[in-house]
């Protein structure tokens, strides 16, 4: 799978504790879209998992449908307060005049350039080349050319996981935690949490100008992070991912803000 | 010439599992150091090559068992992006990377009396079998001088497990019974054209070292 | 007799993996379904009512278009047609107008999903040596999918997975891992999802089986084969682990999901003979079936014997052989030898080369190594006479620039 080493791999670093871990990357000369912009939202790769006591992710489809329709709303309406022209496609053959296969393409190309990203930039396996601020990542052509047929200015990318812990691996959680005290540490089976990112892409030149990373994370069950299966925790993952867009370093420093 | 999940795995595990570990700068280029633009040795030493950008080169460690001493690995973007791997001096009944005398499918050992299409189909079970291709064609296969011997230009794509379309060049040669090749593979959209031209420089700028 | 005959035969019996091993083991395989006692649960037009199964549904919904969205499928249509009508012959009621997705993997699955959609892989084409037996991996898929497998295999995984973990942590185990498989296969984009979704207990599998068994006997199949089919995938695995000089590995995708495949080819040569009724013709289809395939052959035999897993693709070769050499597979039984390397195989891999080369439906690329393979022997002018007939059959090869400098 193609998110699965970036899931499986940050499993296995749940933090500490509860906490949300966000952190955006920009190109330098970043602004945030305001005013009159048109933006394409391409088909949201939401899963959500429940994570039953024996540590098995069971991909609830309807959680996972209900979770897409309000992280849609939640996209629609925070767009709209922002006053772009948004469309979100949920199935590759939405957008008119564009075959399926370019939408699979792009998504496919975004996939590595975003696992990238996380890989290089968020995870540690940093890249000398690379500018320690700012983002140097494209997609090159191929979108430049979608965003001249469809004539938008912005693309965005985003990818959730949620994993739902059930009540039943509440009362172990709380076992391991004891064994913890007693002097052996049960391993982490895993709490639930959720890793999602969401990548902006300019269409006149193809490059990634934003990136953020949410990861929230809970050894201790009981703490809960906004269930995106409700409203209220799409919305809450939507503003997280995507609502506070900073402009990038240059541009905070040009306005003395950071 | 890994793909990325262990590597992925590896920068995890260091990761500090706590809310600080929101990327800064504390890990530092653990991974990869940088490739500056003059004449450096490449694998076990005994070719030189000149980039013409920095590039990043993949940390190698002497502890590591897994690491083919004759065998380096570069990138501009990241391995999933773009990729070049140095093959330096390789002798014969050597493989290119490290596997295991058990593992059910093998990419075959360098063989001093290989020919470039034994060498290119070499290369298309390493793709097949460790770099998840799922498909792989080949595109060319000409005649090219390399370190001033008669080898040969390989090109090719592969569909891979990540359903992402990669093409890739290889320019090689056997001299003194051992291999000599630089390999360029990156995804086809945009990666691939981009860092060609520094591909063809480092070929070009390659030499042997005694 | 001899001192270490008991050892010996012990031994050489695990690693044949041969019917005796079945009993070697303490107690009887697993009670055998008649499949006589096998009705199918669900009939046309089934549509599931409990939340969790509908929640399932949509799932594999999505899963579908996921699965249908890839680009490591294979679109000919005339081949997924006659998939489908083999289905739409054997799956029981519920099975026509299924939707099949055949994928390139070299791996030998298929897997088939009550809301309508099934996926094959190339593998298992490679591997079935008549109609018969892609009917008998269908016919047992059917099974699972009539006796409502699914939705009972998830969840009484539920169920036990819950239990194994309350268990592994008081006995102070690392139990319950993410629970994600990252065998090779799950390397793969959205296919490899489905296979770590359904892995079936034992009375299931032997409900499947004896499904299996019934329905092939009722479409005039005869349902030895897929007790044969059995036997060749735990051949191929065995003479692999040989080649490698090891066990054969239980984990091995196929094996990790499907355990005990002896003592599920006993009972099932035991079904077959329940099913059959004597004096009736049972046909098993192996010219329409090579018929069928026969655009792909060549493509799914490089993909294996590229794998260089040498002990396997012999075998392989072999098994198809039995129903008759051809020019295409003495071409990739010498392909197997070059890429295996050891001592002495070059010369062996240009005699398969030579031999290959005079039957006539000897591919292009037979003539090529043919020809490389008399340069290497120092038989240039032979050498030259073969590249120049590879170069004539296929002028705008890819690699005909450096061909045509070797020759010239």
């Amino acid at each position: 799978m193609r998110h699965l080493g970036i899931a499986l791999a940050l499993a296995l670093s749940v933090p500490v504790a509860g906490c949300v871990q966000t952190r955006q990357f920009a190109d330098l000369q970043f602004t945030p879209p305001q005013g009159d912009y048109r933006l394409l939202v391409m088909r949201p790769d939401v899963t959500v998992n429940s994570v039953t006591t024996g540590g098995m992710p069971e991909p609830r489809a309807d959680w996972t449908e209900q979770a897409r329709a309000h992280i849609i709303a939640a996209l629609r309406a925070q767009q709209a307060a922002r006053g772009g022209n948004v469309q979100i496609i949920a199935r590759r053959n939405e957008l008119r005049g564009v075959s399926e296969d370019v939408v699979a393409d792009l998504e496919r190309l975004h996939a590595a350039v975003g696992n990238s990203i996380a890989l290089h930039k968020y995870l540690g396996a940093y890249l000398p080349t690379k500018p320690r601020r700012g983002l140097d990542y494209t997609l090159g052509a191929e979108a430049v050319e979608l965003g001249r047929r469809t004539g938008y200015d912005y693309a965005l990318f985003m990818h959730a996981e949620d994993n739902i812990v059930s009540s039943g691996r509440v009362a172990l959680q709380v076992l391991g935690v004891a064994g913890c005290i007693v002097g052996f540490c049960a391993p982490n089976i895993g709490g639930g949490g959720q890793f999602a990112y969401a990548s902006l892409v300019d269409l006149k030149t193809g490059d990634v100008v934003w990136f953020n990373v949410v990861q929230t994370g809970s050894q201790i069950a009981g703490l809960k992070f906004g269930d995106i299966r409700s409203p209220q925790g799409a919305a809450q993952l939507v503003e997280r991912l995507t609502g506070r867009m900073k402009p990038g370093y240059e541009v905070r420093r040009a306005t003395g803000r950071s | 010439m890994t793909r990325t999940p262990k590597l992925l795995l590896a920068a995890l595990a260091l990761a500090v599992a706590g809310c600080s570990s929101t990327g800064g700068g504390g890990i530092g280029s653990e991974y990869y150091s940088l490739v500056r633009v003059r004449s450096i040795h490449v694998g076990d030493g005994s070719m030189a090559v000149t980039a013409p950008r920095p590039w990043n080169r993949t940390r190698t460690s002497i502890f590591s068992f897994e690491d083919v001493r004759q065998v380096e690995d570069w990138t501009l973007n990241g391995p999933l992006l773009d990729n070049i791997s140095f093959i330096t001096g390789l002798r014969n009944n050597r493989q290119i990377i490290y596997q295991r005398r058990t593992e059910d499918r093998q990419v075959p050992r360098f063989r001093s009396d290989m020919s470039a299409p034994e060498i290119t189909a070499m290369l298309e079970t390493f793709f097949r079998t460790r770099a998840g291709s799922i498909e792989f064609r080949t595109l060319s296969l000409k005649p090219r001088l390399f370190l001033g011997a008669n080898g040969f230009q390989f090109d090719f794509e592969h569909l891979d497990s990540d359903e992402l379309w990669r093409r890739g060049r290889a320019v090689g040669a056997v001299i003194d019974g051992r291999l000599y090749l630089i390999l360029f593979d990156a995804a086809r959209s945009h990666y691939y054209a981009n860092s060609i031209g520094d591909f063809e420089a480092i070929v070009a700028s390659a030499r042997r070292r005694r | 007799m001899c001192f270490r005959c008991a050892e010996l035969n012990r031994r050489s019996l695990l690693i044949g993996g041969g019917v005796a091993a079945a009993s070697l083991s303490t107690g009887v395989a697993q009670a055998r379904i008649r499949p006589a006692d096998m009705r199918p649960l669900i009939g046309p037009g089934f549509r599931p009512t409990d939340r969790d199964e509908i929640g399932l549904w949509q799932q594999m919904d999505r899963v579908e278009e996921e699965v249908s969205g890839s680009n490591i499928l294979i679109k000919d249509p005339q081949l997924i047609r006659y998939l489908q009508n083999l289905i739409g012959e054997v799956g029981g009621p519920a099975a026509k107008d299924m939707r099949i997705y055949l994928a390139r993997i070299p791996e030998f699955n298929a897997v088939m999903f009550p809301s309508g959609f099934s996926v094959i892989f190339t593998g298992l084409l490679l591997r079935m040596r008549n109609e018969a037996q892609l009917a008998g991996v269908i016919a047992h898929e059917s099974g699972h999918f009539l006796r409502r497998h699914m939705i009972r295999m998830w969840r009484d995984m539920r169920m036990k997975s819950d239990l194994l973990s309350i268990g592994a942590m008081v006995a102070g185990v690392a139990g319950g891992a993410a629970g994600v498989n990252t065998g090779d296969i799950t390397q793969l984009a959205q296919l490899g999802t489905l296979l770590s979704l359904f892995k079936y207990n034992r009375t299931m599998e032997a409900e499947a089986d004896a499904m299996g068994a019934r329905l092939l006997a009722e479409k005039n199949y005869p349902a030895i084969e897929m007790a044969n089919t059995w036997e060749q995938l735990i051949g191929e695995a065995d003479a692999s682990a040989r080649h490698r000089r090891k066990r054969r590995d239980r984990g091995r995708s196929l094996f990790a999901t499907h355990p005990s495949p002896e003592s599920r080819m006993i009972d099932l040569k035991i079904s077959a003979a329940e099913v059959t009724v004597p004096g009736r013709t049972y046909d098993s289809r192996r010219a329409r079936y090579l018929q069928a395939i026969s655009p792909i052959r060549q493509m799914i035999l490089d993909d294996q014997v590229k794998l260089n897993d040498p002990g396997a693709s012999q075998y392989l070769i072999e098994t198809l052989a039995r129903d008759g050499w051809n020019g295409l597979l003495r071409f990739y039984e010498a392909e197997i030898w070059r890429l295996r390397n050891r001592q002495g195989d070059a010369q062996r891999a240009a005699q398969g080369y030579a031999i290959a080369v005079a039957y006539p439906d000897a591919p292009p690329d037979a003539w090529r190594w043919h020809g490389l393979s008399l340069i290497k022997a120092g038989r240039q002018a032979e050498g030259r006479v073969a590249l120049s007939r590879y170069l004539r059959m296929q002028p705008n090869a890819a690699d005909a620039p450096f061909i045509r400098q070797m020759i010239s």
